[in-house]
């Protein structure tokens, strides 16, 4: 990205640092492709999806490459979060039958979770899930398994349950179960997908502003001169908000997971 | 009179925020009772503090969309 942002309305196309962009979209849009291989282009965003893959398939093949009597510090690492995963999310929210649903859950666990460090690894400063087809691709996984799920356990009474639940007055029933139609099958992958892309791209934002404007404060040396010194509280509080960025990358990994689990729970036992 | 700019959909989107905001505060300040009151239970209350905001965290998130699309 060689154009840093700055709030200010009127730019200098001439001094091309200070300039806003035209459209927010530019700080998480990669359109030029890197190279081509064939009819697909790889853009950065495609890069960076396959180098999260791979770093998540390493870590785990690394983890378990070998049966050890006694693992080593970095198995016992990997084995925590499996094990976190399985039992406390999978096992914790599903049930005893939540163990089938571990492998997917890990998987978007880790994904999500290396995507979201991508935001504060220096040198790529981009969190893969600030691009809205990436939280909606995990999102639709989600909502495929748990409708499917929920249709398989409870055939057709999955959805006569959701439409005309039993539990409710009849005079309010009809209302409550478009409600909940529309809550289940459209505003859950939704919210699923915008929680995670929102957080992401508000700290993306947050980031790239105070950390830009300290460092554009620090340049202007020369034209502003000990003016420049304003530079220095925001690249300090650009630097807690990295600290924080850091909790909200694991913290949304974590939330999507177990809302994933959540939703997958009603589907296996539906509480009307 | 001076000219007031900007998008109404940031108006709309601080509207939005405030339900949410109110929310989480009960849920969190809830479950640190919770917590408190039996520290036993602290990993079952924080599951469901999470479980909490995530809904309560949906009405701002769809301001939050509705911003963008206005």
């Amino acid at each position: 990205m060689d154009v840093l942002i700055l709030a200010s309305e009127s730019c200098d196309p001439a001094t091309e640092i200070i300039c806003a962009p035209e459209n927010v979209i530019e700080l998480f849009e990669f359109s030029v492709p890197l190279f081509s291989i064939g009819p697909l282009d790889f853009t950065r965003t495609v890069v960076l999806t396959f180098l999260a893959m791979f770093i998540v398939i390493g870590l785990l093949y690394m983890g378990f490459r070998e049966r050890r009597v006694v693992p080593t510090k970095f198995g016992v690492a990997m084995e925590s979060v499996v094990s976190f995963v399985r039992d406390d999310l999978a096992k914790g929210t599903i049930g005893p039958d939540g163990a089938r649903y571990a492998p997917y859950l890990l998987s978007i666990f880790m994904f999500i979770l290396v995507a979201n460090l991508f935001e504060l690894t220096p040198g790529i400063n981009f969190p893969l899930t600030s691009r809205m087809a990436i939280p909606l691709m995990l999102a639709i996984f989600t909502w495929l398994i748990f409708v499917i799920v929920g249709f398989s356990k409870n055939g057709l009474h999955y959805l006569f349950d959701i439409v005309w639940p039993k539990s409710v007055p009849l005079a309010l029933r009809w209302l409550v179960g478009l409600i909940e139609l529309v809550s289940v099958f459209v505003l859950r992958p939704l919210t699923l997908a915008v929680r995670l892309f929102a957080n992401l791209v508000a700290g993306h934002l947050m980031l790239t502003l105070l950390l830009g404007s300290g460092w554009i404060f620090f340049a202007a040396v020369g034209d502003i001169g000990a003016r420049s010194i304003i530079g220095i509280p925001w690249f300090l509080f650009g630097l807690g908000i990295f600290v924080f960025e850091f909790v909200v990358a694991v913290l949304q990994a974590y939330i999507f997971t177990l809302l994933s689990a959540v939703y997958i729970q009603t589907s296996v036992q539906p509480e009307h | 009179m001076e000219e007031i700019k900007g998008a109404i959909a940031l108006i709309g989107y601080g509207l939005a925020a405030i339900g949410p905001g109110i929310g989480i505060g009960i849920v969190v300040g809830n479950a640190i009772q919770a917590m408190a009151r039996q520290p036993e239970a602290a990993n079952m209350a924080r599951t469901t503090m999470f479980l909490g905001i995530a809904f309560t965290e949906a009405l701002a998130l769809i301001g939050f969309v509705l911003f963008f699309i206005a």
